[in-house]
């Protein structure tokens, strides 16, 4: 039997987005503004999509608490330029959001991005969320204040979920302030060298927000720093001397092509910027991988990977494969004891998802079951586990 | 209804007759943790020395249908650790051990045990430190801090444990043992570590806990200063976020909560202030003093009457016992008490503190205030003496000041838990959807209900036939939240 | 919780309500307590016995049994009042208990001939000196009753105990100390010195090198002839009527003399000595005159450190070589926590040139000495004896010093031997004594 091509809903308000949910029959994908709308698993024939790009703006933002409170299908591009007027941020840069990933996007597919090192992933800045279950049940979790513990957290719960588990409606963000200088010091050389270089820096006291390695021939590592407007000079001055001979402050633009590295495309010179969707090669499989950090530089070089950016201090990195490399690339993350999903890839490639299953995989299965016992939302995302 | 003797073998089958504690009067010392005003006695109080024999004992627990409460050390203040009747407290005092310290990665592996002030005793020969600091620090230990996800002064830069701890091994409530988290921050679908991290011991006992290790700050700076009231410390915190600064803590204290503290360490803070705020600066040398010069500067301009600058490492551990060493303090200056954790949008705080002075004054009961200035967690200390009778006045006073915090836009806790304590408040913060959905993400780890149970829930037991009722959250009445 | 009925606990001087009341239950005191930390159980941490000294108090417990064991398991080391935010007087609490214990709880046969033979010898100088010859114990102490008692009984107890005595000469033994030792130089102070009962047979050289070195440093030294045993152990252990009786034969000894100080290089002494006020407060004849003697009571580094710190003709005054190596300073409990003389010792060892004083990790938890507690409860004074070692050992000391007999008997038992031989084990003031005097540092 074939269903007939899936509906699409568009709700403008939480309480659309219930009426959506209750008023549509069979199983419903969840999608923000489609910039990972192939991540993860494959989803299974389903009957409606329902979209978040109609629910946005900011619901409440008072700058003296350092904290906004979205809705969920806002661009965190968008949200970014409001508040700056503030001289405040959200502390996440995912390589995604200059092509316009939604907030909520954002936390369903638990995306991070260089300064992870310093400010988390987006778990981390995530305080509050008003969701809706698969049942109609609106959920509220955390609150607008940053510290609170109250409740059970189900921000973390929807962190990763792919949009298995509810969509989210509301996100509340903890904020930080723009920081007066930013510069960033370049090192060329292989990934070892740079595994090397971030092994010193790490014990060093610059405080790096990000140390990334991008690939290419020899690559190349990116330190970013942030500071005051009449100090920073004198730590990049201390970060060149750690980095020794070949490092020199480059222009901030290198973070927009580790951004394209990033979605797999092509790289430094490439075009693959904020152009839209993802520029995948054509038979290319991207995955996001992570273990510890001194484990990555090894892990990543046995691979045959045709792109990289690697967080050398986080453990994160994101890789290009050939896509008949991607079983064989999650094998070798688990030998790692690592955790590896699947990004972006041709829409033909038949390859696996995820790695091997986590311990909590039943637990998992019952989280499910409680909130989405029809198993009506994203079906698929988790193929092969659930 | 004494447990059947055949259960109780079964407990002293996993970990022999020495671990198994039945005596009633030994039971006895474990009836309350930090918060005293609730207290049941245990059936039986197992001490595991393993995770395997914890995953033993919970089996048991499981089979028969036994109530379990897992207890650190036992310095929680929302009652989170209170013993259920007929049931059983897993003491994880013997799991203690620092297993591993990966200097390289940044990362310990604990028991849970290890008291989070070990972890950076651990920690510090590498340059390194583990940075939520709960004022407990010395004493309360890793394993109730993920239960609790606690925070402490420096968690407004830094986060909370949920912000520092990589992965967990969980003895679920049927006794299967699980990882929750991996190596790095990149997960594999939802976030399961950080569902458990602060869900106050309801599903499951934490056996293993990885943690982030931070590098040790190039540079400290630490001042304590003395403001006319505690209006102007306040305008003091705003100024320093509106100037982009995020400091590493920004504590204030009022007169009574000095005199406490002073009483008990010697410390140095000035005994006739109204309010005295203690500020820390760290990171590189060249930002943290450019910071701290503005910081000097924004405490002259509101009417600072000392500024004490820590000039050694001795005296800025010296302002910081005294302002840990808050809480039991007050022991010095009354007979009993009850500490509060609310938190509000930290631009409110003057307004909450006003209307918390309001409410003592008509009550007649004493509140010192110690808090989180940066965060907006509010430490209330109502002050009682139960031999006076003043027990349930405190009560009512204490559960008003934390459903004021979540009347003006806030939460019922910062980072003490719900616990007993508080949850018959819930109501106040949650709608019944929201409770319900929490129901079933407990309902999916832990089905029978033997886990922690009557923790963070409201019961009828507890609270009575009926809950205090859900009122609308402010921000839903202002239409900026919405509920259905 | 109400009273429950009436209190366990005889009307002689029971646990104060407001003492007990005083605590609040935070826990801040588990990490510092020994046997929490052995043992990792609530009714063997301060908070957990003082629960019980409640539910007691309250009537709705009895003394004997669990009660009883877990006071008998405390070590009295007091490191608990010094983490006690709240201000518990813990080491009141405990001194009302332990009466308490001794009156109204029947022991069990073995644990009392035991605890019998211990006082029967330690408090008495001259059974002491006999207990130093050669031979077995009981060979040279069959005319004491307890002990012939237990060595008829329990063998295995008398051998424990013998243990535990140090190698002495008999002509160390035997010596004693001039009653009266001039100041060299212009007089700073004039100080009376109790010399101890088991300090004075087992370290004699520690008595004689502080008559030496507060001389050395300005002082007038009389040491009384007539002493007793201040009945430190006895107080600790709860035997108070004896303790007390020995408390006003000291009282009376010393009271008299025309001193600035009463100094004692015994921490469990000193500790004892600065309670009697406290102790015979309810007793109207002596309640003053024990006031005025404790507050005439100092350790032999309070003396010297205010010696120094003086702003008139103050600092050492007695020259020093140098004193090269790693020299770990242990806080006797009684000296550091029940006294709060942390850094006076300190201060004292660092006007020896050249020394490199280092600290002992987790220096605040006891070495399980304890007074008589390595004697009754070996077991766990022995894993406390070996952590502390250990961390000991990871300090790389070239000499250890502490300010307590009882503790360098327990560390000498499990430190054992070092690269070069056995690391010297010395009270801080011969090591202060080999400096001024530009000899050798000695060996024990």
């Amino acid at each position: 039997m074939t269903r007939a091509a899936p509906t699409t809903l568009r709700p403008t308000t939480p309480r659309e987005v219930r009426d959506a949910v209750l008023d549509t029959p069979g199983r419903l994908a969840v999608a923000g503004a489609g910039t990972a709308a192939d991540w993860a698993g494959r989803l299974h024939d389903i009957d409606a999509r329902l979209e978040t790009t109609g629910l946005t703006g900011v619901i409440a933002h008072n700058p003296g608490d350092m904290t906004v409170s979205v809705h969920a299908g806002t661009p965190l591009r968008d949200l970014a330029t409001e508040i700056g007027t503030h001289q405040q941020r959200v502390a996440l840069d995912a390589a995604r959001v200059g092509r316009g990933a939604t907030v909520g996007g954002l936390v369903a597919t638990a995306d991070a991005g260089p300064s992870a090192l310093v400010y988390g992933s987006v778990r981390d800045l995530v305080i509050g969320t008003t969701t809706v279950l698969a049942d109609g049940t609106m959920v509220r979790s955390g609150g607008h204040v940053i510290k609170n513990v109250a409740g059970y957290d189900m921000a973390k719960l929807l962190h990763g979920s792919y949009g298995t588990l509810g969509v989210l409606v509301e996100v509340v963000l903890r904020l930080h302030p723009v920081p007066k200088a930013t510069a960033t010091v370049a090192v060329e050389g292989p990934l070892q060298a740079a595994a090397e270089h971030t092994a010193r820096l790490v014990q060093s006291p610059l405080e790096p927000i990000a140390c990334e390695w991008v690939s290419g021939d020899p690559g190349r590592l990116l330190v970013r720093l942030e500071g005051g407007e009449s100090t920073l000079h004198l730590r990049v001055a201390r970060l060149v001397e750690l980095l020794g001979d070949g490092a020199h402050e480059v222009d901030e633009s290198v973070w927009d092509e580790h951004a394209a590295l990033t979605a797999g495309g092509p790289g430094p010179g490439g075009d693959g910027g904020d152009t839209g969707g993802p520029a995948v090669a054509p038979d290319g499989a991207v995955l996001r991988i992570g273990a510890a950090p001194t484990r990555l530089a090894p892990l990543v070089a046995e691979l045959p990977a045709t792109a990289v950016t690697a967080g050398l201090g986080t453990g994160v990195a994101t890789v290009t494969v050939p896509g008949a490399a991607v079983a064989e690339t999650h094998d070798a993350v688990a030998a790692a004891h690592g955790t590896s999903a699947l990004r972006s890839r041709s829409a033909d490639l038949d390859a696996p998802a995820w790695g091997p299953a986590p311990s909590g995989l039943p637990l998992l299965k019952a989280i499910k079951n409680r909130l989405d016992p029809d198993g009506r939302l994203s079906p698929g995302r988790f193929d092969p586990w659930m | 209804m004494p447990l059947d003797r055949r259960i109780v073998d079964e407990f002293v089958g996993v970990l022999g007759a020495a671990d198994v504690l039945s005596d009633p009067i030994r039971t006895r010392t474990y009836e309350c943790d930090g918060l005293t005003g609730y207290r049941v006695v245990p059936e039986l109080v197992l001490l595991p020395r393993t995770a395997e024999a914890v995953a033993g004992c919970v089996k048991v627990c499981a089979r028969h249908g036994v109530p379990f409460v897992a207890r650190g050390a036992g310095t929680g203040l929302s009652g989170g650790a209170l013993p259920v009747a007929d049931g059983v407290v897993i003491g994880l005092n013997r799991l203690n051990r620092v297993l591993e310290v990966d200097v390289e990665n940044r990362r310990a592996v604990l028991e849970p045990g290890v008291t989070n002030l070990e972890i950076t005793a651990a920690a510090s020969p590498f340059g390194l430190y583990y940075a939520p600091d709960p004022s407990s620090q010395q004493v309360c230990t890793i394993g109730g801090n993920v239960a609790e996800n606690s925070g402490g002064a420096h968690c407004l830069k830094y986060g909370f444990t949920t912000n520092h701890v990589l992965s967990l091994e969980v003895v679920l409530p049927d006794g299967s043992l699980v990882t929750l988290g991996g190596d790095s921050a990149e997960q594999q679908g939802p976030d399961l570590r950080g569902v458990f991290l602060g869900s106050e011991g309801t599903l499951g006992i934490t056996t293993k806990i990885t943690v982030r290790l931070l590098r040790t700050p190039e540079t400290m700076r630490t001042l304590l200063a003395d403001f006319p009231s505690v209006a102007a410390g306040g305008q003091v915190v705003s100024d320093i976020v509106s100037a982009g600064i995020v400091p590493a803590a920004v504590e204030m204290m009022d007169a009574l909560a000095i005199e406490a503290a002073e009483g008990a360490t010697g410390a140095g803070y000035s005994l006739d202030t109204p309010a005295a705020l203690v500020v820390e600066l760290d990171g590189t040398a060249e930002e943290c003093d450019d910071q701290f010069e503005q910081v000097k500067a924004i405490c002259d301009k509101h009417g600072c009457t000392r500024l004490h600058i820590a000039g050694s490492p001795e005296e800025r551990a010296n302002i910081w016992r005294g302002r840990k060493a808050a809480f039991a303090a007050v022991g010095r200056i009354s007979p009993d008490y009850i500490v509060q954790d609310g938190v509000v949008p930290r631009t409110r705080l003057s307004e909450v503190l006003d209307k918390i002075a309001e409410m003592a004054d008509e009550s007649g009961i004493r509140v010192a205030n110690v808090f989180h200035a940066g965060d907006g967690n509010l430490h209330p200390l109502v002050l009682y003496s139960e031999a006076n009778g003043e027990a349930e006045q405190a009560e009512t006073l204490s559960s008003r000041i934390a459903e004021l915090c979540v009347e003006m836009g806030g939460s019922l806790s910062g980072e003490h838990g719900i616990g007993t304590d508080k949850a018959c408040s819930m109501p106040r913060m949650f709608g019944e959807e929201d409770l319900e959905a929490f129901h079933r993400v407990r309902a999916a780890f832990d089905p029978d209900d033997i886990c922690n149970p009557g923790k963070l829930f409201p019961t009828p037991r507890l609270c009575g036939e009926r809950p205090g009722k859900y009122r609308p959250h402010p921000l839903e009445e202002h239409g900026a939240i919405e509920r259905l | 919780m109400p009273q429950q009925g009436p209190s366990a606990f005889d009307a002689i001087r029971p646990p104060e309500r407001e003492l007990l009341d005083d605590c609040v239950h935070c826990g801040f005191c588990l990490p510092t307590c020994p046997t929490y930390q052995l043992w990792g159980e609530e009714m063997d941490s301060p908070r957990g016995r003082i629960l019980l000294m409640d539910l007691a108090q309250k009537g709705d417990i009895g003394l004997d049994g669990p009660f009883t064991e877990h006071m008998d398991n405390c070590l009295g080391c007091m490191a608990c009042v010094t983490a006690c935010p709240s201000g518990v007087q813990y080491d009141k609490l405990l001194e009302s208990v332990r009466p308490q214990i001794e009156r109204n709880v029947t022991r069990t046969k073995s644990d009392s001939l035991f605890r019998e033979a211990i006082f029967a010898l330690f408090p008495y100088k001259r059974r002491l000196r006999a207990a130093a010859l050669p031979g077995a114990l009981y060979q040279k102490l069959a005319t004491v009753p307890a002990v012939r008692r237990l060595a008829a009984k329990l063998p295995g107890r008398l051998a424990a105990m013998e243990s535990l005595l140090p190698p002495v000469t008999l002509r160390e033994a035997f010596a004693t100390l001039p009653v009266h030792t001039a100041a060299i130089g212009k007089r700073r102070a004039r100080v009376a010195l109790l010399s101890g009962c088991v300090q004075d047979v087992f370290f004699h050289r520690v008595n004689e090198a502080t008559v030496r070195v507060l001389s050395a440093e300005g002082c007038d030294v009389l040491v009384p002839r007539e002493q007793q045993c201040c009945g430190a152990l006895e107080v600790h252990a709860g035997r108070e009527e004896s303790a007390l009786g020995r408390a006003r034969r000291t009282i009376a000894r010393f009271e008299t003399l025309d001193v600035d100080a009463i100094v004692t290089n015994v921490a469990g002494c000193g500790s004892s000595m600065k309670e009697y006020g406290h102790l015979l407060a309810d007793d109207p004849e002596w309640a003053a005159r024990a006031e005025a003697f404790s507050a005439r009571v100092r350790d032999v580094s309070e003396v010297l450190a205010e010696l120094y710190s003086r702003d008139d003709d103050g600092g050492p005054r007695a020259p020093r070589t140098p004193v090269q190596g790693r020299v770990a300073y242990h806080d006797a409990c009684h000296l550091g926590h029940a006294q709060g003389v942390r850094e006076q010792p300190r201060a004292v060892l660092r006007t020896i040139p050249e020394i490199e004083l280092v600290d002992i990790a987790e220096a605040a938890l006891c070495c399980g000495s304890a007074g008589i507690y390595n004697m009754i409860m070996p077991d766990a004074a022995a894993e406390l004896g070996e952590r502390k070692a250990g961390k000991i050992r990871d300090a790389k000391p070239d000499v250890v010093v502490t300010a307590n007999p009882g503790c360098l008997l327990q560390i000498r038992k499990y430190l054992g031997e070092g690269a070069h031989g056995p690391v010297p084990l010395l009270h801080p003031v011969q090591l202060l004594d080999a400096s001024i005097r530009g000899v050798e540092v000695p060996r024990s």
